[in-house]
């Protein structure tokens, strides 16, 4: 009994803890500016994050060893220095959007402008990141993020013609007014949403903190199966909240404060109320798993004794980059950038980047030396080998296409 | 490539993105065409915003949406509204053709920026059950935008 509901625990922090503002800002974006035409990229990435966050989960859960320690030991330390550095800066720029996101969040709720809240945002970020015990870190800010689920009941309440909507979905086209360049780019902006990187760094060390072992591999895959499309469930909400309500209206959506205006539309105060607070824990969640990733990554190359699990005094250089990282995400915060741009170019550069540790972990996951008779059989060697072609492409096309179309102008 | 170049490359790429997600000024326009794909895109983002706060309008009207949540997103659209009538008015028109196109968009951004401005002063004020009505002449900005939008293309 205990067991199952931990895996239920687990199954409903990863659906909570699946959406951050990534995914708020693309999914609503997209959905505002391109209606349905681009739905079908939710599930496609939800399954590439699937499979990328199995093998890496059951790599750490075999291993007891993460995602960058094994990058660099099986793949060379060059690979794995640029490796560092191009994900370290993905995750930075991600962390400065996050804890904008908090800021935000908070702002609606208070009146006080956005840019006064972000040190107290992160001052806050840190101190859980500090005090507050991994997995209770983990389910709390998980199951605040069930509030987002208002998204789908508002879709529900205003009761859109399915069978409308299923074509639209199913049949994707290049909207009057757009591009197959601006198409491309937002495809890949929801792509590199739904398969962030700094997921699956959090995931296998999370995996090491929780010491994980084989007896847990069934847990790890209730977490992914399960979870993760659910998760994907509320992304498809929140596109078609915004292709319903929004788009109509001919709003594109330029601040995080328009996201939950069909909420509001659909449910009223009490819903939007909802969506607001899901909104601070899917940024909140997701500010303490991106900054704690900066750690990792760093730690783990650089070989220092890092995590949650050892005592502070032990693993004092993983909580300095910890540290470090967000407080360089605050003084980036507070020269004004435009946090829904940031969120924009950290979603489309770490589609880009994802080839660099996606490519590593499936080779791992092929090695009996790391994962004994545990490799991956023949349907999920195809399946994320086709995955991985379709990564290699995204990561050439993606900076061609920022360019092209002036970052998805 | 060396270890050194690949940061190098790293670096080069993560300073060009942290520039494109700072505020910038809109390109030059050096034809006519360009201009008026300019305007377009200024009138369209335009329209979004008018739309925004009308929306936020009725929600508040209907007694749907927050009071701090609809003060603080109307002052973000008035912001956001004020960047774009800005950064339109900095690009110079490449010849005369060029300047009715700017007189009229600027006069109708003008429009917009001060109806919005009235729908924020009114929510700060508490007087949210009245915002339809204030916000009212954004139908009319809106329907002008479009109409000017259709014009051009």
């Amino acid at each position: 009994m205990k067991k199952v509901l931990g895996i239920a625990l687990g199954v409903l922090s990863a659906i909570g803890g699946f959406v951050d503002i990534g995914d708020l800002v693309a999914n609503s974006a997209t959905g505002a500016r391109f209606d349905l035409n681009l739905a079908w990229v939710v599930p496609f990435g939800v399954i590439g994050i699937i499979i990328y966050a199995e093998m890496s989960g059951r790599v750490a859960a075999l291993c007891q060893r993460p995602v960058f320690d094994l990058v660099r030991e099986r793949l060379g330390p060059r690979f794995g220095a640029g490796n560092l550095v191009a994900s370290f800066f993905i995750n930075l720029l991600t962390l400065t959007a996050e804890i904008a996101g908090v800021a935000i969040a908070v702002s609606l709720l208070t009146s006080v402008n956005y840019v006064l809240l972000i040190p107290f945002a992160a001052v806050l970020v840190w101190v859980v990141c500090w005090r507050l015990p991994f997995n209770i870190m983990e389910q709390v800010f998980g199951l605040m993020g069930m509030a987002l689920l208002v998204f789908v009941v508002a879709v529900w309440k205003i009761g859109p013609d399915w069978g409308d909507l299923a074509s639209k979905a199913t049949h994707p086209t290049v909207p009057n007014g757009e591009t197959p360049f601006t198409y491309a780019y937002y495809a890949i902006a929801l792509f590199g949403a739904a398969m962030t990187p700094y997921e699956v760094f959090f995931f296998s060390s999370g995996a090491v903190e929780d010491r994980w072992s084989a007896a847990d591999l069934g847990e790890n895959k209730a977490n992914v199966f399960i979870g993760f499309p659910l998760g994907g469930v509320l992304s498809l909400a929140i596109m078609v909240c915004a292709s319903l309500v929004l788009a109509p209206r001919a709003i594109d959506v330029a601040q995080l404060s328009q996201v939950p205006l069909p909420v509001a539309s659909a449910v009223g105060r009490v819903g939007l109320a909802f969506a607001i607070l899901g909104i601070f824990a899917a940024t909140f969640g997701a500010a303490l798993e991106t900054s704690l990733s900066s750690g990792y990554v760093v730690a783990q190359y650089l070989g220092w004794p890092w995590g949650k699990y050892h005592p502070p005094t032990r693993a004092s250089r993983f909580h300095v980059v910890v540290l470090a990282s967000i407080v360089v995400a605050v003084l980036i915060g507070l020269t004004g950038v435009d946090p829904v741009k940031v969120t924009e170019y950290s979603i489309v550069l770490s589609a880009a980047a994802l080839p660099l540790t996606y490519f590593p972990i499936l080779v791992i996951a092929n090695d009996r030396r790391y994962v004994q008779d545990h490799t991956n059989g023949r349907f999920l060697n195809a399946v994320a080998t086709l995955y991985l072609i379709v990564l290699v492409l995204v990561a050439v096309a993606t900076i061609p296409l920022m360019i092209i179309t002036k970052g998805g102008a | 490539m060396s270890t050194r170049s690949s940061m190098r490359a790293i670096l080069l790429a993560a300073l060009m993105t942290l520039v494109g997600c700072v505020e910038h000024r809109v390109g030059p326009a050096r034809t006519a065409d360009d201009y008026d794909r300019k305007a377009r895109t200024t009138a369209s983002a335009a329209i979004s915003a008018v739309e925004t706060v009308r929306f936020l309008a009725e929600l508040s009207s209907a007694g749907d949406s927050l009071a701090t949540f609809t003060s603080v997103s109307v002052s973000e659209q008035e912001d956001a509204l004020a960047a774009i009538r800005s950064d339109f008015e900095s690009i110079q028109p490449p010849g005369s053709p060029s300047d009715e196109v700017r007189s009229q968009l600027v006069g109708l951004l003008d429009a917009a920026v001060e109806h919005v401005a009235t729908v924020r002063i009114a929510a700060r004020r508490g007087q949210l059950g009245e915002l339809a009505d204030i916000g009212a002449p954004l139908a009319g900005d809106s329907a002008a935008l479009n109409s000017f939008l259709q014009a051009l293309s």
